[in-house]
Formats: structure tokens, C-alpha cells, sequence
């Protein structure tokens, strides 16, 4: 019998197999319930496939969309549907990076121990819907983007991107219109661009770090050079000129100096530093896309490199994120779209840094931009008009301003639609004017 | 609406969504009071009969089925080199008569003469010789039982069951205030069909209680399991009430029937052989004249109302005839036997293609067979028939591979292959810890959900805890078995009681890990909860073999009282042991005079 007794043991064997299984299922359950519960058949959350409950809100409390049995509605104001557009999403799930498609649970409110079976659920962004209006309204037709986030919170209060459509209508254009090229990815995250002058701030950063007398050297502009056997135009003739005025002129020659005593894998470094060429997450969910800055070989690459033509393709919200590491002592508080979620800070560069490239893009303003453009901001910026190579170029225009209760960073970027100062910087003024406004 | 407000007053709606968040506490608090009670219970052994070595030593003979030897494994240890480590076997019969057994090379004698082959009869006071140590004999009387038994303790003191009754029927008053609001199909039926199971349950407390049982643990598990699996059936048949609640009868009938059948082990064991028939015959019965379903041939159907699954009821069968007691394990060809069996049974269910029923025996034929074998040869040889017979179930079924080719991917294909997971992880998931209200659920809709995905049905409309619940029902089930294995008069219980918790653990393992993509999907159902007659009906006659197993003082009606056994005067008349005689015996409260190895029941006995 004593036999028999113990080796009834052996169901204890089975009873640790449950208890093993109920182990990894609630694991399974923590890590993934979300996505399960947002699955489109589980129809306490949908309806025919499509969310029958969840508001989504604006910083203020607007409401961007609602989520109903009756189906599905977006906020009244025609530009304020496309201007957030690509954050809130569509029905049909055509935008990947967009609140829809990743916050799904966040939506309805699922968690672990409520399940979906909170009633009214609401979820409240930090998009600012008259600033999102605004910036579509900007861009006035061209295609581009337009990011703005609080670089002391990380608050992103727009992130818009064109062409847009009226979600309300549903997609009613022929995907081959070349109007509605690249419609359903936000420009600002899944896109990279070559960045032209933008770029030059990153080649500035590293020369003030790695080249000690960079303040007592002067560069002399004819309107080209010749570095490493390639030819370097400018635009214009600079004549002789401190850095901070090549900066200010965006002088072409100089900056193909500046990179060559740099050397190409210095600046490749940099850009990898302020995070230019990898991925980014936003509230662990929407992923913004990694741009490539690989490093020039001999000195004329090089030069290339470090004034954002070559090979350099740049992500404007990485490009962003590098702006408010500047305008914060060399801290990127990290941007988030949910409100009342904080994404944490890293630490782009030193304080030293960042307060001489901060003073050098306030100087540009002050000398090339004129202080005029931007009535009541204290703006801090680049200009880059960025050659495509097929005659036409990107105008940008990144930057932050230091308004005490505005302390905005963003990226204005409009593809193949002139230059920098005469295209994008107007779209950045109208915007952050808004975005002042709003805050008050 | 109206029928709700009817019977829980104007403030119902109210009054159901605040019992989403009671419901789980209450499952919680059954199950957890039978799991305490399982466990803080005393384990007591029973004696049976004494042996006296030279030098006064006592050996205590706690089983009806006991091995004699040198060996530290044996249940009567003769410290002398002349004994065989396992020397001889003393087994004793229903009707009280004992019988001695040698085993192996050595020679056993009593009062002088040889036992034989078959074994010698043993009486009180008789000399029983092993090699040259000289034992005596003592059978207890009917009156030394009795008065051991007062010192025995009875279950149910610390841990009242009448309370976990009441929460049980709080419990399912929930269910049915729940179903009336949420599940617009629900109607008086639903209603009513609580209303018996109550009735039912109370009445069978009522009976026992009042002829002095105190020990109702499993069966509160499997009430609960019940109720669970009837409010599953409610949200997905609501107007088939009548039905379920009449298989659930049919159940407890049998199962009350079982357990009183298998209080005389000589009556179990003078039919096993019509057990072996029967189980092998259903099987092979259905697999001719089945109606296949899935490409399965598992269901006969009786008319268009009813559908009955063989192969569930065979699950009890095939405990009944695989258990056996201590004798029939030293004979090879009993297990030979057992074996050619089991591999009948797996054999014609891969014909049936009922691939996870066929697993779930081969398990409980691992369990079974690891407890009946003595050494390794045998256990080799079981293992592998075994896997030799899933080898051929795997075979046979193209569709089966293919959900096994599904397994952990299931999220890949979810229009097809993983349309049935996907949706019940889905929908486990959107219930939270509480659950979206009983009735309230929309995957109990989905094909077979009530049945093979009924955990993740019962996660999305009672949420997570009370799913869990019904797990942990099923794990103090097994927990309960083994605890009472030490206990078991005859190896014929434990193995018994330890196939059917091994059968329900595979179901489990089977049913909730198979849903929710940890194992491959087989199609098993939940004991107790998941919507089926066959299966209920099985669930609660599997129940009487753990009730069998439960020696524990007044702790099982399925299990005779000690002291009732009138010495080789044959079977008594089952009713006659309800009669409650002394109980201030059971419920003394002084806890230091409980029985112990050094009580003698009489002086003089030396």
C-alpha cells in the first residue's frame, strides 16, 4: 500500500503542469492583453468591426472624435479633422502611427483588472487642436509636416502632416493621385528627408566640441571651393566670416571646412548622439522612423555630409527631439502624445553645447532672419532649403522658441517647396503665433 | 427586464452591477473555505488490525491491503535478516475476513503451516512466521473500532459547510439576478433551473448532514463547478433550461448510486470484468454508428433532442475497471491485461478520431498504469504502448496536425485556423478580473465555445477570478486525493480516486492552455462546467470514486464506517450506517486526545 500511496505523488506532477500553464497565461495576459481585447471581433468594444465606445479629447477637452454604436464622428471643424488627421486615424486603420492603430487599449480603457468594461472611456491627447488646424491650414496645400512639442513637459501639441483628407468622408481619392502622394504615413514620423542646413547644427555642435579654436578661425567665401577634389557652391559670396556668421549665412564653404577638419565619421557619430539615426518610440507605441547619416570618405563627402546633402536622410521628429535637447540645456525631455503620461529625458549633449548653439540660432534670427518675422516670439532657428537632386528642394525650418510660457521646439517641413526662409519659415511663425496664443 | 425586477425589486439593474464585483469575492470565498478545509482537516489513519513482533513491538495495520517485509517501503517493517525485504501481503476482504499472502522466495506460515500459492486465511490471535520471526495476529472487534473511532476527528468543525452552502446559494442568486439582466434571452427558466439546483443541493445537505456526515468538500467543489457551468448554459441555450437541469440531475443520481455502490469493495470488484466489456463495446458501438461531427465520430444521436458522447461516460468505466487492489498488482498478466485495455480504448478512440479524449486517457493510463506497476520493465512497456497508440492517433488525423501547426501562432491566421482562439483570448481579455456580467458575453456564441474555450467564456462573463476559481475547484480536488492516498484502506481507492483527479487535471490542462494558445488546441471539455450532458453526467459519477477515497471519520457516505463492518458476517444493509449514534464523539474539542500509534484499545493485549 505505502507504494501505491506515494506514487499517487505522480498527480501532483499534473497539478504543477496547471499551475506552470496558469502561470504563463497571466503573464501572456499582462504583456498582451490589450491587443487582444482590441481585437476587431470582441464585440463589447466593437461594433461590425468598428469601436462602439472611447472619446478621444484634446489638451483642452475638445473632442477630436467619438466612438459610438452609431457609428463614428469626428470633431465639426473641417481643418481640425485634417489637421489631426494622422494622431487620431482612421476607420480604415490606413495610418500605422496613429492613435487608432496603437492606443487602441488605451481607448476603451482596457487594463488587466477592468477588462474593457469601462462604459465611458475617454482618452485625452496632448494635440492641441486650433494649433494642429493652424498648421494644416499653413501649409496651405504643399505637402509636409509640421511638429511642435513643450520641450519642459514633451507635451507634442502638433503633429501634422499633408495631404491630408477629410477622415469624415472616408478615402474618397485615387491612391495613384499624385496629389494625395504618401497620404495615409505622417510625414513627421515614418518619413526621412535630406535635410539640408538643418543639418548644419549638428555639424556645429561637433565642431564646437572637437575643434578648439573654432571661434578664433575665419573662413573667406568666393561662392565655391574646391575640398577634396569636389566643388562646393554656395550661396552667395560671404567673403570673410566668423563661424557664427556662417551659420547665420549658412555658408556653404565654410561649413565643407568645418566638416573636413571634423572628418565624416566625427559627424556620423553626432548625428547617431542626438539620436538622428535611430528609432524612436513615442508612449512605447508609435515607432518614428531612423534616418541614415553615413559618413563621407574623403574630404569632399565629408564636406557633403556635414552640410546635409550627400547621403543624409533625417526624421523631422527625431529633428525635432534634437531642438528641444538645445532649447533645454542639452536635455530632451522626451515628447508624449498622451496627456498626463511622462516619457522620461535623456541627455542629448552637454549644457556648454547646447547654450552656444542655442545663442548661435538666436543670433541668426537677430542677423539673417530678421526678429520682425516672428512678431512677439523669441525665436531660435535654422533655415535648410535641401536639394533633392532633381532641381527642386525641402524647405525647412527647425527651431524653438524661449517665450516664458511657451516654450515650444518644433520642425516646419515642406516637400520640394522652395527654400527654407521664404517657405517654411512664414508656416513656423503662423503656427508657434497660434500655439502662443492658445497657451494664454 | 420585467422578470428581474420581479424578483429583485426596482433597484436591479443597480443591484447587478454592483454583484459583478461580489461575485468573484464569493467564488473566492468557497473555494478558498473547501481548500482550508481540505487541508486543516487531520489526515487520520484508520487501524485495522495489529501484528505483535517478539519484543513487544506493535505494528499498527492501517490499510486492508498491507505488505509485510524488511523493506522500508512496506507498511509492516520486520527489522530480521531472515525476512524477505517483501516477504508476505495481508489483505483483507470486504466482509472483514483477512488473508495472508507470501511473496517472493520466502516462506510464510501460519500456526505452523505453509501459506500457500493462494494464499492462507488469518484470524485474531492466529501466529503468523516469517523466515524466523513470529508475529501474532490481532483483528479488532466491532467494539475496539468503535471506541478507537472517538478518538478519530471528523471534518467540518473548523470549516462549517452549512456556510459555504449559503455562500454557494448566494453565489448563484448572483448568477441568476446577472443572466436576468444582461442576457436578453433569459427568463423564468433560467430562474427556475437555479431554483433546483439549490433545492437539490440543500436537500442532499440536509439528508447527509442529519445522518451524520460532516465531511462535503468535493461535492461543494463540484456544486460550484455546476453553477458556473449552468449560467454558461444559460447564456448560450437560455431556453433549453429544462434540459441541463434534468442532465444535472440525472448526474447527482448516479453519482449518489456510485457512491454507494462502491462502498463494498466485493461488490466493485465481482463486476470489473463487466466494466472492461462495456467500456471497450461503447467504444466501439459509437465509433459504428456515430454520426460524425469535424471528422470526428464521437456522438450518437437519439432522436433530434438528444446527444449523447460515449466516450465521457466510458471516462468512468474506465476508472472503475482500471483501479484494482493490491492482490490483482503482484499478478503480470492483470497489468498485461490492463494494458491491452487501455490500448483498446485509445485505439478505437483514434478510430473515432477524438484525438483529446485519447490523450486524456493516455495520461490517466500514465497515472494508472505508474501506480499499479512494481518495476520499471513494466512501466517501460506502458509508456511505450502509449506512445505507440498517440502515434497512431496523430496519424490518422490530417486536421489534428494542422492545430498543431497552429500552436503559438494562432494570431497569424485569424480568420481561419485561429479563428476560434483568437476570439475566446479576445474575450477572456475584455473581462478583467470581474468580468463582464454572467450573460453578458458575446464568445459564448462562437462555435463549441461552451465547451472546449468555456474557461475563456467564463473569464469574459465572471471575469478572471472565478475562472481561476474553477482551476484551483479542480486542483483541490487532486490535492485532496493524494492527501488522502496515506489514508486509503484499499489500493483500489487510491488508484481510483487518483485516475479520476489525473483524468480531470489532463481535461484542465487540456481545455485552458489549449484555448488560450499555450498548448494545441484539442477540443476538451472543463469538468463540471463546460456545457454537455455526457460530460456533466461523467463528472459527477468520477466524483463518487474521489468521495471513495475519503476515509477521513463521517467525512464520506461512500465510504463505510469503521466500525460498522460486523466481522465476517458479510455486506449489511447501506442504510442502516446512516444512523447517527454518538455524536459528541466527532465534535469533542479537546484536540490532545486524538488518536495516536501508543493507544492500546485494551489493557493486557501484550
Amino acid at each position: 500500500m505505502k507504494k501505491v500511496t506515494t506514487r499517487s505523488l505522480a498527480v501532483l506532477l499534473l497539478a504543477a503542469m496547471v499551475v506552470a500553464g496558469l502561470g504563463i497565461y497571466i503573464f501572456r495576459l499582462a504583456r498582451d492583453g490589450g491587443d487582444w481585447a482590441t481585437f476587431y471581433a470582441n464585440d463589447s468594444v466593437y461594433s461590425k468591426g468598428q469601436l462602439n465606445r472611447g472619446v478621444i479629447l484634446d489638451r483642452d477637452g475638445e473632442v477630436l472624435a467619438t466612438a459610438s454604436e452609431d457609428g463614428f464622428h469626428y470633431a465639426d471643424d473641417a481643418s481640425v479633422r485634417r489637421g489631426c488627421l494622422h494622431v487620431v486615424g482612421d476607420l480604415g486603420g490606413n495610418i500605422g502611427t496613429s492613435v487608432l492603430s496603437e492606443f487602441r487599449p488605451e481607448i476603451v480603457d482596457y487594463s488587466f483588472i477592468t477588462g474593457t468594461t469601462t462604459e465611458d472611456p475617454q482618452i485625452q491627447l496632448t494635440i492641441d487642436a486650433e494649433v494642429s488646424a493652424a498648421a494644416y491650414d499653413a501649409l496651405n496645400g504643399k505637402k509636409g509636416t509640421v511638429a511642435v512639442y513643450n520641450y519642459k513637459t514633451g507635451e507634442i501639441v502638433c503633429l501634422v502632416s499633408t495631404p491630408a483628407w477629410d477622415p469624415q468622408q472616408g478615402v474618397t481619392f485615387d491612391l495613384d493621385d499624385p496629389a494625395y502622394e504618401g497620404a495615409f504615413i505622417n510625414r513627421a514620423l515614418s518619413s526621412t528627408f535630406t535635410p539640408g542646413s538643418v543639418f548644419k547644427l549638428v555639424t556645429m555642435a561637433a565642431a564646437i566640441e572637437n575643434i578648439p579654436d573654432i571661434w578664433q578661425q575665419t573662413f573667406t567665401c568666393s561662392g565655391e571651393a574646391i575640398i577634396g577634389g569636389q566643388k562646393v557652391k554656395c550661396t552667395g559670396h560671404h567673403g570673410t566670416i566668423t563661424v557664427e556668421q556662417a551659420l547665420a549665412h549658412s555658408c556653404n564653404v565654410a561649413f565643407g571646412e568645418i566638416a573636413r577638419q571634423l572628418g565624416g565619421e566625427l559627424i556620423t557619430r553626432y548625428a547617431e548622439a542626438y539620436g538622428l539615426t535611430t528609432t524612436h518610440e513615442i508612449n512605447g507605441h508609435i515607432t518614428a522612423a531612423a534616418g541614415s547619416v553615413p559618413a563621407g570618405s574623403g574630404d569632399g563627402d565629408a564636406a557633403w555630409e556635414g552640410i546635409g546633402q550627400y547621403k543624409d536622410l533625417v526624421n523631422p521628429y527625431a529633428f525635432m527631439r534634437f531642438m528641444g535637447a538645445i532649447a533645454n540645456g542639452g536635455i530632451c525631455v522626451e515628447p508624449t502624445l498622451l496627456a498626463g503620461r511622462s516619457a522620461g529625458s535623456t541627455r542629448l549633449m552637454p549644457a556648454a553645447t547646447a547654450q552656444r548653439l542655442s545663442e548661435m540660432m538666436s543670433y541668426n534670427v537677430q542677423l539673417e532672419y530678421g526678429a520682425g518675422s516672428y512678431p512677439g516670439l523669441e525665436m531660435h532657428a535654422k533655415t535648410g532649403t535641401a536639394e533633392v537632386g532633381d532641381g527642386t528642394t525641402h524647405a525647412w525650418f527647425a527651431g524653438f522658441i524661449t517665450n516664458a510660457n511657451a516654450p515650444y521646439a518644433f520642425v516646419v517641413m515642406a516637400e520640394r517647396a522652395g527654400g527654407g526662409y521664404y517657405v517654411a519659415s512664414p508656416i513656423a511663425n503662423k503656427v508657434l503665433q497660434k500655439a502662443v496664443a492658445v497657451l494664454d | 427586464m420585467e422578470i428581474v425586477t420581479l424578483f429583485f425589486g426596482e433597484h436591479a439593474p443597480l443591484l447587478a452591477r454592483v454583484s459583478r464585483y461580489i461575485l468573484p469575492l464569493i467564488a473566492t470565498l468557497i473555494v478558498t473555505r473547501c481548500v482550508v478545509s481540505m487541508l486543516r482537516e487531520r489526515y487520520e489513519p484508520e487501524t485495522w488490525a495489529y501484528l505483535y513482533l517478539p519484543g513487544n513491538i506493535m505494528v499498527p495495520l492501517r490499510h486492508w491491503e498491507c505488505i509485510l517485509g524488511r523493506a522500508r517501503s512496506v507498511d509492516g517493517q520486520v527489522n530480521d535478516p531472515s525476512v524477505e525485504r517483501l516477504h508476505a501481503c495481508l489483505i483483507r476482504d470486504a466482509s472483514g475476513d483477512w488473508t495472508v499472502y507470501n511473496l517472493g522466495r520466502g516462506e510464510t506460515y501460519v500456526n505452523g503451516e505453509l501459506v500457500p500459492m493462494g494464499g492462507a486465511p488469518i484470524a485474531d490471535a492466529d501466529v503468523l512466521t516469517m523466515g524466523n520471526a513470529s508475529a501474532r495476529f490481532v483483528d479488532l472487534t466491532e467494539e475496539e473500532r468503535a471506541s478507537l473511532l472517538k478518538y478519530r476527528h471528523a471534518p467540518g468543525r473548523r470549516v462549517r459547510p452549512s456556510v459555504t452552502l449559503l455562500l454557494l446559494t448566494v453565489f448563484q442568486l448572483i448568477l441568476v439576478l446577472q443572466q436576468l439582466t444582461y442576457n436578453p434571452g433569459a427568463g423564468t427558466g433560467v430562474a427556475m433551473a437555479f431554483a433546483i439546483m439549490a433545492t437539490v443541493q440543500w436537500g442532499y445537505f440536509i439528508v447527509l448532514r442529519s445522518s451524520g456526515q460532516t465531511g462535503f468538500e468535493p461535492e461543494l467543489l463540484a456544486l460550484f463547478l455546476s453553477s458556473v457551468g449552468m449560467s454558461v448554459a444559460a447564456s448560450k441555450t437560455p431556453d433549453d433550461m429544462l434540459k441541463y437541469i434534468i442532465l444535472f440531475l440525472v448526474g447527482v443520481s448516479l453519482y449518489v448510486f456510485l457512491c454507494l455502490w462502491i462502498r463494498d469493495l466485493g461488490r466493485v470488484k465481482s463486476v470489473r470484468l463487466y466494466a472492461f466489456i462495456a467500456a471497450v463495446g461503447m467504444l466501439a458501438v459509437t465509433r459504428l454508428v456515430a454520426t460524425p461531427r469535424n471528422g470526428a465520430y464521437s456522438w450518437i444521436e437519439l432522436g433530434s433532442q438528444l446527444t449523447i458522447q460515449p466516450s465521457e461516460f466510458v471516462k468512468v468505466l474506465y476508472i472503475y475497471a482500471g483501479a484494482a487492489t493490491l492482490d490483482r498488482l503482484f499478478v503480470d498478466r492483470n497489468l498485461i491485461f490492463y494494458i491491452g485495455f487501455s490500448a483498446a480504448c485509445v485505439g478505437l478512440l483514434a478510430l473515432m478520431g477524438d484525438f483529446g479524449t485519447a490523450l486524456v486517457f493516455f495520461v490517466t493510463f500514465l497515472v494508472i498504469s505508474f501506480m499499479r506497476s512494481g518495476n520499471f520493465a513494466t512501466a517501460f512497456l506502458a509508456v511505450g504502448s502509449a506512445v505507440l497508440a498517440v502515434m497512431v492517433v496523430l496519424s490518422l488525423k490530417p486536421e489534428t496536425l494542422s492545430r498543431f501547426e497552429m500552436w503559438g501562432h494562432v494570431w497569424e491566421d485569424i480568420y481561419d485556423k485561429g479563428f476560434q482562439q483568437v476570439r475566446a483570448m479576445s474575450a477572456a481579455a475584455s473581462g478583467g478580473l470581474f468580468g463582464q456580467g454572467a450573460g453578458n458575453g458575446w464568445l459564448v456564441d462562437i462555435y463549441a465555445a461552451e465547451t472546449d474555450m468555456v474557461f475563456a467564456v467564463v473569464s469574459e462573463e465572471m471575469g478572471l477570478i472565478t475562472a481561476l476559481s474553477c482551476v484551483v475547484s479542480i486542483l483541490a480536488m487532486a490535492g485532496f486525493a493524494v492527501r488522502n492516498a496515506s489514508a486509503g484502506r484499499s489500493s483500489y481507492f487510491v488508484i481510483a480516486a487518483s485516475g479520476t483527479v489525473s483524468m480531470m487535471l489532463v481535461q484542465v490542462i487540456l481545455n485552458v492552455f489549449g484555448t488560450m494558445d499555450i498548448l494545441p488546441f484539442t477540443g476538451v471539455t472543463f469538468p463540471f462546467v463546460s456545457v454537455g450532458g455526457s460530460s456533466l453526467i461523467a463528472c459527477w459519477m468520477l466524483l463518487a470514486f474521489i468521495k471513495g477515497c475519503d476515509t477521513r471519520a463521517r467525512g464520506s457516505f461512500a465510504v463505510k464506517r469503521p466500525e460498522r463492518f460486523s466481522g465476517g458476517q458479510g455486506v449489511e444493509d447501506p442504510g442502516q450506517d446512516y444512523d447517527d449514534a454518538d455524536a459528541d464523539g466527532y465534535y469533542d474539542d479537546d484536540s490532545d486526545g486524538y488518536y495516536d500509534t501508543g493507544y492500546y484499545p485494551q489493557g493486557g493485549r501484550r
